[in-house]
């Protein structure tokens, strides 16, 4: 009887946040999952189709394009985001004078509405008015300069690169949170054993920040699989969807052209995905822990 | 101690007292007025808000007694994305302006709308002859009833400052190949000879229309594509490798994401960095004097191996109306309410209004040709001895299929299809 006296407790404790998520996440989830065996334009009756819309985005090269660009993200956003936020920190964590201004200045964009800063972007990038092609012919880099929006080999990552720069600085403070939280001793022991920086970073503050690094992991790439605003914004997805995430072409799909079906087949192809990625990345973790 | 104890209760008394009072002036007030909302795209900073809104705001000032009403306005793109969301979701506005043809298929097919004949018969303000019939055409569904009073209509013009052809001494275009020669000096001198980009399909779609027409049989397909006609013919195939041409002899801005849209392809015309543009008249409020004063309208250049002569053709549809809420109209404390509103929307008053923003209206006004803006004058004139053909958006079976031809347009813009893709691509939502 003793073990059950605090389950009140317990209950009380869970019981909002079990109603939370079953109201906005379970139950629209299992909805979404039926809403995808059936043939729906948002209005008329539903008719069940089976896998069919399954069939129809598996065969539709659309698909495969935003789902090509979404992998891209994921992979290009841990490629820079993750060890650039490490870096930026590390500096920041060894030369302390200045540390909070600078702390300020990179998580500045982060808070900026992703609309505005699509709209600065698009600005920056267009051809007649644009800055940045005239800044490339400022710095001697004329040859570099291009439509970047309607250039089918620069579209897709000059939509990326707004998303991937703003959310540089979130990695930046949580990384310098965790250099911070490691104990001076440890460092210092390794110093007067003669270990250079570089050791020192490899072989001490990396080990120790190791939890941190996997959080920041799941946030880049869950933060690239939802990826919707900078696409949308920018270029809507265009031209045709060659700068599409899945988020933005599900959009498309159920929003747009009123196929809720296919965008409920497309929203559970995105929830797979990132339940592929998760067990994926906890093996990996639970294999760098042994 | 005790005082305090008596005071407190007596101010909750006080304040229950007096919540309670509040509550039941609401329900009182909410037993006499009928909640009424009306959904519009024209949203603050659009062309029509300030033509729109002084008419509506006496309207509800004037029945503030009677009628609640609420006003939900949103920029065009976002409107039609929330009136798709509110029908899903049972919430459609009682009375909303909205596109008619493929955009409201399935709407009409879920007997969401009000046959508009229901509300000519009740009410004696308005009448349907007071509309030109045709304008009805782009409401008429498949069961042949009207599901829309038409507003607007528009007409598609091709902008020529003189004074840059004049600084060159360039003639204006009337054929693809003089189109080419002009270009070619044009774009010697730093000037893009037509601002038209892709961006979401404008206004690229349009000038895509506005070429079609000009092929032989051209103007029987795209009134076919409503009753299942193709999209997928000759006539596609050669004005889409056209516009590759056109792409190829540089006769648009490069980057046609970027000044793609009505407002960026306007926008370079209206800094002179272009020499023509091809725009609708909703865009004329953006037009600065001076520039209304250089520009003039003129046909489009006669494409290779076309067969009828823009000179005598100029595109021209109903662009959108107002829809009736089949169950709000239908309920009976609703009803004489919204044939009020509904007279409000079709009134002389409103129209005559939205006519100074630019506005052909649908209904037969007496537009006063004076008050115009300049621009609008010259299109007036240019448009009287003209025979209206239609565009493909206005035919379009499905919202998805004008989506597809949007999205396609933009990739065939940078080059990303062929113009065979491009065809075929927008060919197979209408198959599916």
């Amino acid at each position: 009887m003793k073990k059950y006296r605090k389950a009140p407790v317990c209950i009380g404790f869970l019981l909002p946040v079990f109603l939370i998520y079953t109201l906005f996440l379970f139950i629209p989830l299992v909805q979404t999952g039926y809403y995808s065996l059936t043939e729906w334009n948002g209005i008329t009756e539903k008719i069940f189709v089976g896998l069919d819309n399954f069939r129809d985005i598996f065969s539709n090269s659309d698909y495969w394009i935003t789902f090509q660009n979404t992998i891209k993200l994921v992979v290009i956003s841990l490629l820079i985001q993750i060890p650039m936020g490490l870096l930026l920190a590390y500096l920041l964590y060894m030369k302390t004078r200045g540390m909070k201004i600078y702390r300020t200045v990179f998580f500045l964009p982060v808070v900026i509405a992703p609309v505005a800063i699509s709209l600065m972007f698009s600005l920056f990038y267009n051809s007649e008015i644009g800055v940045f092609n005239r800044l490339l012919e400022m710095i001697g880099l004329g040859a570099f300069q291009t439509n970047w929006l309607s250039n089918i080999r620069t579209l897709l990552y000059a939509v990326m690169a707004p998303q991937v720069w703003q959310y540089i600085g979130l990695y930046v403070t949580i990384f310098l949170g965790a250099l911070q939280s490691i104990p001076g001793e440890l460092v210092e022991s390794a110093e007067i054993d003669g270990a250079s920086r570089t050791q020192i970073f490899f072989h001490v503050v990396l080990p120790e920040i190791v939890n941190f690094t996997n959080i920041c992991i799941v946030l880049c790439v869950t933060g690239s699989l939802k990826a919707f605003e900078h696409s949308w914004i920018m270029t809507g997805g265009g031209p045709g969807v060659r700068s599409a995430y899945l988020g933005v072409y599900m959009y498309k799909t159920a929003f747009v052209n009123s196929d809720f079906g296919t965008g409920s087949a497309i929203t559970m192809t995105i929830v797979a995905l990132s339940l592929v990625i998760t067990v994926l990345f906890n093996k990996l973790a639970a294999l760098t822990r042994d | 101690m005790k005082e305090k104890r008596w005071l407190s209760l007596g101010m909750a008394a006080i304040l229950c007292a007096g919540g309670l009072a509040v509550t039941g002036g609401e329900e009182v007030r909410a037993e006499d007025k009928v909640s009424i909302v009306v959904a519009t795209n024209w949203g603050e900073g659009d062309s029509k808000y300030d033509y729109f809104y002084p008419v509506f705001q006496k309207f509800q000032e004037e029945h503030a007694d009677t009628m609640d009403i609420t006003l939900q306005t949103y920029s065009t793109e976002d409107y039609k994305t929330k009136i798709k969301t509110q029908t899903a979701s049972g919430d459609l506005p009682d009375v909303f302006t909205y596109w008619g043809g493929g955009m409201m298929k399935d709407m009409v097919d879920a007997g969401l709308l009000l046959n508009v004949d229901d509300y000519f018969a009740d009410t004696d303000q308005v009448k349907r002859e007071d509309f030109d019939e045709g304008a009805f055409d782009y409401y008429i569904a498949g069961d042949g009833n009207a599901y829309g009073i038409p507003i607007e209509s528009t007409r598609g013009v091709l902008l020529a400052n003189k004074e840059i052809f004049e600084e060159y001494g360039l003639e204006y275009p009337t054929t693809y190949e003089e189109l080419l020669e002009v270009g070619k000096v044009l774009n010697e001198n730093g000037i893009i000879p037509m601002a038209v980009g892709s961006n979401g399909g404008t206004p690229s779609e349009f000038l895509f229309s506005e070429l079609y027409n000009q092929y032989d049989g051209a103007a029987e397909e795209i009134a076919a594509l409503a009753s299942g006609g193709a999209f997928k013919t000759d006539n596609a195939v050669k004005v889409a490798e056209t516009l590759l041409d056109m792409i190829d002899n540089k006769l648009f801005p490069e980057d046609t994401m970027a000044n793609g849209g009505w407002s960026a392809s306007l926008q370079l015309y209206t800094d002179r960095k272009a020499a023509m543009t091809y725009t609708y008249p909703w865009m004329y409020e953006a037009i600065p004097d001076d520039i209304q004063e250089c520009s003039d309208i003129i046909p489009l250049p006669q494409m290779p191996d076309a067969t009828v002569d823009p000179a005598t053709i100029q595109t021209g549809f109903t662009v959108y109306g107002f829809m009736i809420n089949k169950a709000a109209y239908e309920d009976p404390e609703k009803h004489d309410a919204l044939v009020q509103v509904c007279d409000m929307l079709a009134s002389d008053e409103l129209t005559e209004s939205l006519t100074e923003s630019g506005m052909i209206p649908c209904k037969k006004v007496e537009v006063n040709k004076e008050a115009q803006k300049l621009i609008m004058q010259k299109t007036l004139d240019y448009t009287a001895d003209k025979n209206l053909v239609q565009v493909h958006y206005t035919t379009m079976p499905s919202a998805d299929a004008i989506s597809m031809m949007d999205s396609s347009l933009d990739e065939l813009f940078i080059k990303a299809i062929s113009a065979e893709e491009f065809v075929d691509k927008v060919q197979a939502v209408l198959d599916k």
